[in-house]
């Protein structure tokens, strides 16, 4: 028994959700990917009660700072050590699966500590009063303190936490990947699916992974020294040039923008992979893999420098050629989209939809993705970025993003959580789970950006203002609805039954 | 016709423009491919191609069309567009610091057109106007330690007071930084 299997073993409630069946001899690939799986819906309870905090503060109109450090709770709890410990643990298990490697050593044991052991430090900072949202707004934590309004402490617990989880969303993750498939010998007995690296389902993880490193490498560099000069191995003057605020903005943002496209690379690449299993009449193959290929380049050579358009309302400062690029390589990554949905729709039409909730749920996440695209270039247009940036339509669009890749992740999980646990999950709470989220994020997205599109600031402590109220409440009822489904998906898990057939056969049908 | 566009609500029914028809598309293929007949299609890939064709031509003109028609609505062009014209251009320098603003002229007349410098002296800012009647005009990003100021070209139609918030989270008092500009009947 692995450490992982023995850690989920021990672990009250959600441990009963992933027990991985030991019976199969598939140990090295399911004992990591559950357990990262498992830590991921933990992260999820947390994120779920502190998003209904957050406008409960609003509307029974308490305290202010209970807002802000819900806020920041919310948003670094949903992103890093849900939605991408989520894609983490589904897209090992997919990728030991696909090429016949074991998701075992210290690595994948690293990346599990660093993102939770970093996202309870950043937690445990947030509580101590750093008050910073999801993106730091740097160099909001130094002022903070300067100011005192939190405690340097704060800052530097934070920040270590905060430079945890990028260890293991840069480095840690992305080599463990780029490992398993370009290195190490192939074991026959832990192949379940095979597939070559330029098959659509695998290249997305190629490319996310190399997107990863490459883009999180400003940051890594900024971030060293920054954390070298607040533990005092260097004086602050040496990282006098990382502090400028202008440098870590655009460090942070060349990362975190490309961090969202390298998870849209990623959970296309696993839908490209999973819809040919569920098709009617068997043929296992999308309508073509040219183009399904196609739209990932596209998505990745567009994306890379789209990042520009997070600082469109910084012109002059930014100049508006670069504005103006960031412009068309945004609206660029939607002649990918419009692609992939070509492949995908053409692929049903062809064939047939075996519509099971596991795979409805990643098709409707992916609409709830394209949802978000549509807004994502919108708010990307030089003209609209005036109007729309920091207001709701940015929250709206981040939410969105997060939970569409979190459900298509999900539905994907749907497929390998048999062959993790033996288990297997009920149809009806599966379909309830894909009704619910359907209605719940596309919702409590149209809410946050109708919110935006009237003039709703985003990370705003008064939406008791020229009847912003309305979306927030709007906001409230579709989030509980989005919530109440992640509550059936969890009820599932839990409630899943022993599969009679022997698993071994069944996960390599 | 393009102003009403290029506004926040505009924004939101483009938004719905590119999602609904999509969305409607995604339900009916799936309806009909999973429920009705889920055999597999007998469309020609003749067919399928031209469809394909349609489709990324569609996208193709949409892309193109809004990104030449926000040209027009870009600050660069705005601000040539003023320079080159005989109006006054009155100068209104903004500085932010937590959490409040400084404004050099807060008293502007109708009909004219302002150029707004905005800089912040601690952490990241932002400088939103808004229209009296609830909507917002433009926001701009001000960020600390940079030589230059964030600058934007706004043209002043209606009188009124018009509200000013920072949109750039900037701690725990962010949404109580917030100022006015009265806008003066032109007389
Ligand atoms: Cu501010």
């Amino acid at each position: 028994m692995t450490i992982a299997t023995a850690i989920i073993q021990k672990t009250p409630i959600f441990g009963k959700m992933f027990a991985v069946d030991k019976s199969t001899g598939l140990e090295e690939i399911n004992a990591w990917p559950a357990l990262m799986i498992m830590a991921s819906f933990v992260w999820l309870v947390v994120a779920g009660l502190f998003g209904f905090v957050m406008p409960a503060t609003q509307i029974f109109d308490l305290n202010t700072d209970h807002f802000y450090t819900t806020l920041t709770l919310h948003g670094a709890a949903l992103a890093f050590p849900f939605s991408f410990q989520l894609m983490m643990g589904v897209g090992l298990h997919r990728s030991g699966g696909c090429v016949g490697k074991g998701v075992t050593g210290w690595l994948p044991a690293m990346a599990f500590i660093a993102m939770n052991l970093g996202a309870a430090l950043l937690t445990v900072g947030v509580l101590m009063g750093l008050k910073v949202s999801l993106v730091v707004m740097y160099p909001l934590p130094l002022v903070g303190a300067q100011m005192g309004v939190w405690s340097m402490n704060a800052v530097v617990v934070g920040f270590s936490g905060i430079y945890l989880v990028l260890a293991c969303m840069i480095l840690l993750y992305p080599i463990l990947v780029i490992k398993m498939l370009f290195f190490g010998k192939k074991r026959p007995d832990l192949v379940l699916s095979e597939r070559s690296l330029n098959d659509p389902g695998m290249l997305g993880m190629i490319l996310s992974a190399l997107t990863l490193l490459i883009a999180g490498t400003p940051l890594v560099i900024v971030g060293t020294t920054v954390m070298a000069a607040l533990y005092g191995i260097i004086p602050m003057s040496m990282a006098a040039w990382a502090t400028e605020p202008v440098v870590f903005q655009y460090a942070f943002f060349i990362f975190a923008h490309n961090l969202m496209e390298a998870m849209a690379l990623m959970v296309m690449s696993a839908m490209y992979a999973t819809l040919p299993l569920y098709l009617a009449d068997g043929t296992r193959k999308l309508f073509s893999n040219k183009l399904a290929n196609l739209a990932l380049w596209i998505l990745l050579l567009t994306s890379v420098t789209s990042f520009l358009h997070h600082f469109i309302t910084l012109t002059p400062n930014q100049p508006a050629v670069l504005s103006y690029w960031g412009n068309i390589m945004s609206w660029g990554t939607g002649i990918g989209a419009a692609i992939s949905i070509f492949t995908v729709l053409a692929t049903i039409w062809q064939h047939g939809l075996r519509a099971e909730p596991g795979i409805m749920a990643a098709l409707i996440g992916w609409v709830l993705y394209i949802l978000d695209g549509a807004s994502a270039v919108v708010t990307s247009n030089v003209a609209w970025s005036y109007q729309l940036h920091g207001t709701m339509w940015q929250s709206g669009h981040t939410m969105t993003v997060i939970v569409a890749m979190s459900i298509m992740w999900m539905g994907v999980l749907y497929h390998h959580y048999p062959v993790i646990t033996g288990r297997k999950l009920d149809p009806v709470l599966g379909s309830w789970f894909v009704r619910l989220f359907t209605i719940g994020g596309i919702g409590a997205a149209v809410a946050m950006l109708a919110g935006g599109a009237a003039g709703m600031p985003r990370r705003f402590a008064a939406w008791n203002q020229e009847g912003w109220m309305f979306y927030g409440n709007l906001i409230v009822i579709f989030g509980l609805i989005l919530g109440a489904s992640f509550v059936v998906y969890m009820y599932n898990l839990m409630k899943s039954r022993e599969i009679s057939a022997p698993m071994g056969e069944m996960a390599r049908a | 016709m393009l102003d009403m566009l290029f506004t926040g609500w505009g924004a939101f029914w483009m938004t719905l423009f590119m999602l609904v028809p999509f969305a409607a598309i995604f339900f009916y293929v799936v309806y009909r491919k999973s429920v009705t007949d889920s055999g597999p299609g007998t469309t020609p890939p003749a067919t399928m191609s031209r469809i394909e064709g349609i489709w990324l031509a569609v996208v193709f003109v949409v892309f193109v069309g809004v990104n030449l028609g926000s040209l027009k609505y870009m600050p660069t062009i705005k601000a040539a567009h003023a320079a080159t014209s005989n109006q006054p251009l009155h100068e209104v320098d903004v500085s932010a610091t937590s959490w409040a603003f400084d404004i050099s002229n807060r008293q502007i007349e109708a009909g004219s057109t302002v150029r707004f410098s905005g800089r912040s002296k601690d952490t990241m800012h932002g400088f939103a106007v808004y229209h009296p009647d609830g909507r917002m005009l433009f926001t701009m990003m001000l960020m600390p330690g940079l030589k230059n100021p964030t600058t934007l070209v706004h043209t002043f139609k209606e009188p009124g007071k018009y509200k000013v918030r920072c949109l750039e989270y900037c701690g725990i008092a962010h949404h109580a930084m917030q100022d006015e500009l009265i806008i003066a009947r032109n007389n």
